[in-house]
């Protein structure tokens, strides 16, 4: 098999290995070990669901699910498809997109459920290198095309199919397909150069 | 597996990734990724540059009070049999992976599967606990309900049922309401258009005869508008007048009405 190695720096190697021990203790039955997952990630998870529903009640019952989640589903978590930082993050993502196309479907009468933005902490240390990583990615965002840049958010803070958001942007499916793919590429090349 | 195949795959998944595919169309691309090395890491990368995304959004320190609801929400939360038992390290050498395999493997397949089966067995017997619960009581309400059906069918059916319309003023005007008494089989009220009774009062029944009130009972759910009672023979002289009435009364009911009569008739 040809993996090429992926490039990380120690701390980053040690907070991720650290992840991992934890989601053994998990895996292995040890209900206490989910405090310590929280503790270390529950700040982004929170951050990511609330980004995406955009209301503290639902992005805190989010959060509540995910490390449920984490604990029941911890026996077959598979550290070779990703990062137990990403595995949370997506397992927010999709639950954060459930109850955003819930409400969404509930809401009729068009009234807005924008909250103000909540305060923003500071990072722990041991995840400076990690957030380098995510600086970087942010960065990559930022330099996308606009089309490009709108395309994947659709996707991935609103959970738009890409024929759905050919719609939405009044945009031939063929050409979001290009953007989306010509995005992943850019932001592949800056989490690994 | 031919490249169009391949080719085929590897366009959807990013999709794959962002969790857009039916269930099948999951099982499918794990198959391949399974079998082709390119995929498999296309998709972790994806997932990196994913997490990427999540990780870019600021963090937000979360509410005190939200990691004891994750601990409590866990105590109660059963967990997934894996499919593996062990679960595999590209960073240790064969000998300590193998060891510990062995070693782990031994302790965790006893350890993790008699709890697990423990865990299933207690949450099994307390399902089955409370389904017998639930069971009882809807048993229970069912032959009430039967219980009244019968008496209001034998009530409506009587050869000596007498129907008695009854009539408000004001806001009582427009509510529907008889009852019929069948001083061998039992009294039925039904009512609609009720308005709702003042704050704290509930509507009961009285019959009257010769001055003197006896409760018949409350009329259930009047909040909807609509009420029904059901209720055993009242105990009635030979031949005088009889009235029935409805009163507002504080909730339960009193033995002799306090509140104004709301609606009546009489035969």
């Amino acid at each position: 098999m040809t993996r090429t190695p992926h490039l990380q720096a120690p701390a980053n190697v040690a907070a991720a290995e650290a992840d991992i021990d934890v989601v053994q203790r998990l895996a292995a039955g040890d209900r206490d070990a989910v405090a310590e997952l929280y503790d270390r990630h529950a700040a982004r998870v929170l951050g990511l669901a609330y980004r995406i529903v955009r209301n503290s009640s639902d992005a805190e019952d989010v959060v509540q699910e995910v490390f449920a989640q984490a604990w029941r589903t911890a026996p077959n978590y598979e550290r070779t498809r990703g990062t137990v930082a990403g595995w949370l993050l997506m397992m927010a993502r999709t639950r954060a997109i459930d109850r955003l196309r819930s409400r969404q479907a509930r809401r009729d009468d068009g009234e807005s459920n924008l909250e103000a933005m909540p305060a923003v902490v500071e990072p722990p240390s041991d995840r400076l290198i990690a957030d380098e990583q995510a600086a970087r990615v942010r960065e990559a965002l930022l330099a996308l095309p606009v089309e490009q840049k709108t395309a994947l958010e659709l996707a991935y803070f609103e959970g738009l199919t890409q024929s759905e958001i050919a719609e939405r942007l009044r945009t031939p499916l063929g050409t979001i397909k290009t953007r989306i793919r010509s995005a992943l590429a850019s932001l592949r090349r800056s989490v690994r150069p | 597996m031919t490249m169009d195949r391949h080719v085929e795959i590897a366009d959807r998944l990013e999709a794959y990734v962002l969790g857009q595919l039916s269930s099948d169309e999951r099982r499918e691309i794990d198959a391949h990724l399974a079998s082709c090395a390119t995929c498999a890491h296309d998709v972790r990368d994806l997932n990196d540059v994913f997490a990427g995304i999540g990780e870019s959004v600021p963090p937000i320190a979360p509410p005190p009070a939200l990691r004891q609801r994750v601990v409590n929400a866990v105590a109660v939360t059963p967990q997934e049999p894996g499919r593996t038992v062990v679960m595999k390290s590209r960073r240790r050498p064969l000998w300590v992976r193998a060891t510990w395999a062995a070693a782990a493997a031994i302790v965790l397949a006893v350890g993790v599967v008699a709890y697990r089966i423990d865990q299933s067995r207690q949450q099994l017997a307390s399902d089955v606990a409370q389904l017998r619960t639930d069971n009882d009581g809807l048993q229970e309400r069912l032959r009430q309900f039967s219980a009244q059906t019968d008496l209001a069918l034998s009530i409506l059916t009587a050869a000596d049922m007498r129907e008695i319309p009854l009539t408000g003023s004001d806001s009582y005007a427009t509510a529907a309401a008889r009852a019929y008494l069948s001083p061998t089989r039992g009294l039925l009220v039904v009512a609609d258009r009720m308005p709702v009774p003042p704050p704290g009062r509930i509507y009961q029944v009285w019959v009257i005869e010769n001055g003197t009130p006896a409760s018949a009972g409350l009329l259930a759910e009047p909040s909807s508008g609509r009420g029904m009672l059901i209720a055993t023979p009242p105990r009635l002289g030979a031949g005088g007048s009889v009235t029935v009435a409805v009163t507002d009364e504080p909730p339960g009911g009193l033995l002799a009405p306090s509140g104004s009569i709301r609606l009546a008739g009489s035969i």
